[in-house]
């Protein structure tokens, strides 16, 4: 078996802990860089700097919130060699060109061989240690292997994938329709109906994917249908509970007050929206979505009206 | 500057010839030691060579043909010894007809000669014969002609620190000429190149393609063996100091537009040579320098641009019976070529390393952020070993390729010809509302366009390409940074006149007749990246998407 990568982590929020508690269960070398007080966790290293993580690790996982992740790698790249494999796990799509995370890792620090997390892996799932997949995307092999053999154990499955847009992508948009999925639920929308919208959903989030230059299919497999399903039944999903919020009339600012922490989906929709319209992709759903936040609920069953609507539309 | 006298060490090829049996070897054993299945590779030649010439049937080739069949029959019965040996034999049979050769005297002869014989190098044969050569040599030099532009004292620098690899964009045969000459001119020194087999079929310019350094490619030969051969001796080459020149597009660009899409097989033995030499302790730097050649007139236009016009997938990727073998064509091509200011104009990208990187003239590599690399920590896995790893370097290079179109888009060389021809055929769409493509293509008869609306067309083309050159997107030939729409429409009609089969722009008085809407389209999309003309590709990507069935379950739209 290949030894396995000594793995830094950086990030101290929930994310970034499962992550660090996933590597240690691996039995991995994983030092920890967050800049919260948080206690000791079994087998992981907190150290003070982001340049001990560069000095201690081969694989950098980062888990900082997007707004964050320009300056984070900026930071970090002064530290950083060519040698370094540097994987995100960051739901996020920067700026008004809508840049992925790996493209700002690749702008920010000299580093090439970079992957991105995606896949119905729940934080609270990997951080109990009970069984969870994910998914890598990097278009460099050994960047996969180097994740499945630094996290990889009987409790967690890392699946590769060549199309590091598709689950950059992927991830970002499942985010977004999650919002429309807890909003389903809580308007009483039926599991046909919902399984529907969900099918539509993807569709074109798979548009979206194809015309950034990711593929179609990736959409089909974990990082697109896998998290949007697995969306139904996480009950305390930020997103998920937004839309049950304001399918219960709540407005956008108090349910974002009672999600207790900020959604990056919520900033995300209308750049997404911007984005299809200058490109000519039909966004039907995200323009619904896009509404939904600006206004709240107008009354009438969005999630049915947007499945009925004629095809041509 | 010219043909400034180089140093040895600064030019290995030079010294080929006492190395080229050690580089045969070497590359004749790389690729044995990396076969694992030796019958498999034995079978695979096999199998394209039979179909290969079985569709050329003809004396020479039947006992060729025989051999072949009798290896496929008989290899399987071989033991592993055997079929190893054999492997070894054709690998080396291959290697040879590979290798170039590099004579030092026929390169002082080449550089004295090849202003005058630029246009008859295409066909000596015709040269020999015709009284074309004297109206050749007789023609002025074609310094004046060639505008070169670039980090050149950069890129000398580098030659004496690592291997330099040219990638330039092709548009024409004439191009590894055009771009020797330019290097030559520009004082740095020669670089090894691959040239088509078909080049060499003429026993003059097979004479100087070989005693220059080109080694033979032989495009119709598709088997894994002969792509290992040719990889490995690109790396082997590059390894030892050797300057190349790859055309990355692969093929002539058929459209006439900036290469937007690169091959990447020889390219990628850039950073395959690179970590060869990390591995073996001794680091042979590599840069790639970009380049775009850009021309007032294509010499092989129609036959390009006809073939482009072929469904996508059926068009020939060997032409062997183009303008550039027709003497008729070359000479008046010369002529044009020669007698028209700007008409060619060379520009020399800034260098990069195998990983993208940029690179100073000291050879040093810094990221997107200004910080110095290693650009050896990019071959080194997570043990800190520094290892060939094909998919890796695939990878890279693929990265790479991204960042060369780039740089072609950036300089691209706008040429009035370009302008003129978008000007042109903006009108032909806008008088055609609603046509295709094709259907425009086949309008018959000649169409008219006032001439005063052309001029004016082709200005405010002029200027909105002027602001992406303020923008560092592209760049404009000197000649029309600041002429009038009447004067680039003159300079264009004065450059079409008389060289292409059929008009492509006459002069009418007050109207300019739109006569030959393919070279229209041609010479258009030169332009067709910057959004300056109309785009082929992107409306056959459009087609092709919309024509795609969605997945089982997917099929409802939004």
């Amino acid at each position: 078996m290949r030894r396995r990568p000594r793995v830094g982590v950086v990030g101290g929020g929930a994310w970034g802990l499962a992550l660090a508690r996933a590597a240690a269960r691996a039995e991995s070398d994983v030092a920890l860089f967050s800049r919260r007080n948080g206690g000791p966790i079994p087998g992981v290293r907190s150290v003070s700097s982001l340049a001990d993580v560069a000095q201690s690790a081969e694989l950098v996982l980062l888990a900082v919130p997007s707004n964050v992740a320009r300056s984070v790698s900026r930071t970090l790249g002064d530290d950083l060699t060519g040698a370094h494999l540097v994987i995100h796990g960051i739901r996020g799509l920067i700026e008004n060109d809508l840049v992925t995370v790996s493209d700002v890792v690749r702008q920010e620090t000299p580093v090439k061989r970079v992957g991105a997390i995606g896949g119905p892996v729940l934080e609270r799932e990997l951080s109990a240690g009970l069984p969870s997949v994910m998914v890598v995307g990097s278009r460099y092999p050994e960047v996969c292997e180097a994740l499945a053999d630094g996290l990889g154990s009987a409790t967690l499955r890392v699946y590769p994938s060549p199309d590091l847009k598709g689950v950059e992508w992927g991830s970002a948009l499942t985010a977004c329709l999650a919002i429309a999925v807890g909003y389903a639920i809580e308007s009483g929308s039926g599991p046909g109906l919902i399984a529907a919208f969900i099918t539509r959903a993807i569709a074109e989030a798979s548009r979206f994917v194809q015309a950034a230059g990711g593929e179609e299919r990736t959409l089909l497999g974990p990082p697109g249908y896998g998290d949007l399903l697995a969306s139904i039944a996480q009950e305390d999903r930020p997103e998920v509970q937004l839309g049950r919020a304001l399918a219960r009339g709540e407005s956008i600012a108090t349910a974002l007050h009672a999600a207790g922490q900020r959604i990056e989906a919520v900033e995300l929709v209308p750049r997404l929206v911007a984005w299809a319209e200058r490109r000519a992709v039909r966004a039907a759903v995200f323009n619904a979505l896009a509404g939904l936040l600006r206004d709240g609920r107008r009354g009438g069953d969005l999630i049915g009206e947007l499945v009925t609507r004629p095809a041509s539309d | 500057m010219a043909g400034m006298k180089l140093r040895g060490e600064d030019a290995p090829i030079f010294g080929f010839n006492a190395a080229r049996a050690d580089i045969v070897d070497t590359v004749v054993n790389r690729v044995c030691a990396s076969a694992r299945d030796p019958l498999a590779l034995l079978s695979d030649a096999a199998y394209h060579e039979i179909k290969r010439l079985s569709a050329v049937r003809g004396k020479e080739t039947s006992a060729e043909l025989a051999r072949w069949r009798a290896l496929a029959r008989t290899a399987p019965q071989l033991s592993s010894q055997e079929q190893a040996e054999k492997l070894r034999k054709l690998a080396l049979m291959h290697a040879w007809d590979v290798a170039g050769n590099f004579d030092l005297r026929v390169y002082a002869l080449a550089t004295r000669l090849l202003p005058p014989l630029l246009a008859g190098l295409l066909n000596p044969k015709s040269l020999a014969t015709s009284d074309a050569l004297m109206h050749i040599v007789d023609a002025r030099g074609i310094s004046g002609s060639i505008g070169i532009e670039g980090p050149i004292d950069v890129i000398k620098s580098l030659c004496s620190r690592g291997t330099v690899i040219y990638v330039p964009t092709h548009l024409s045969n004439m191009d590894s000429i055009v771009f020797g000459y330019t290097l030559w001119q520009s004082g740095l020194p020669p670089a090894t190149y691959g040239a088509g087999k078909n080049l060499f079929t003429n026993k003059i310019l097979s004479f100087f393609m070989h005693n220059l350094g080109a080694y033979r490619v032989d495009r119709r030969i598709t088997h894994t063996l002969y792509k290992d051969v040719l990889k490995a001796y690109s790396s082997v080459m590059i390894e030892r100091g050797y300057h190349s020149l790859f055309f990355p597009g692969g093929t002539r660009s058929r459209s006439g537009g900036v290469e937007r899409k690169l091959k990447l097989g020889l390219m990628g033995t850039g950073v395959e040579a690179f970590a060869r030499t990390v591995r073996a302790g001794r680091p042979q730097r590599v840069f790639f320098v970009p380049a775009t050649i850009n021309y007032l007139l294509t010499l092989e236009a129609e036959t390009l641009i006809d073939d482009f016009l072929q469904e996508e997938g059926k068009a020939r990727y060997i032409i062997e019976d183009d303008e550039s073998t027709r003497i008729a064509r070359v000479t008046a091509f010369s002529h044009k070529l020669l007698g028209l200011e700007g008409s060619v104009e060379i520009r020399f990208c800034d260098p990069l390393d195998p990983f993208g990187n940029s690179v100073d003239a000291q050879g040093r590599s810094y990221d997107a952020r200004g910080r110095e690399v290693d650009p050896a920590s990019y071959v080194r896995n997570r043990d800190g070993e520094a290892v060939v790893d094909p998919a890796r370097d695939a990878q890279y290079t693929r990265e790479l390729a991204e960042i060369v179109c780039e740089a072609y888009a950036r300089h691209t060389v706008v040429m009035p010809t370009h302008l003129v021809a978008a000007a042109a055929f903006a009108h032909l769409r806008r008088k055609h509302p609603g046509q295709d493509l094709f259907n425009l293509l086949r309008i018959k008869g000649d169409v008219p366009v006032p001439k005063r609306d052309l001029e004016a067309d082709v200005q405010r083309l002029r200027d909105r390409a002027s602001e992406l050159a303020r923008l560092g997107r592209l760049e404009l030939v000197s000649t029309i940074e600041r002429a009038s729409g009447a004067a680039m429409l003159m300079m264009a009609m004065r450059a079409f006149a008389g060289y292409h089969t059929r008009p492509v722009l006459s002069d009418n008085g007050g109207e300019i007749t739109l006569a030959d809407p393919r070279l229209l389209l041609y010479y258009q999309n030169r332009l067709a990246a910057h959004a300056l003309g109309f785009d082929p590709r992107a409306v056959r990507a459009l087609v092709t998407r919309g024509s795609e069935r969605p997945a089982a379950g997917m099929e409802i739209s939004a």
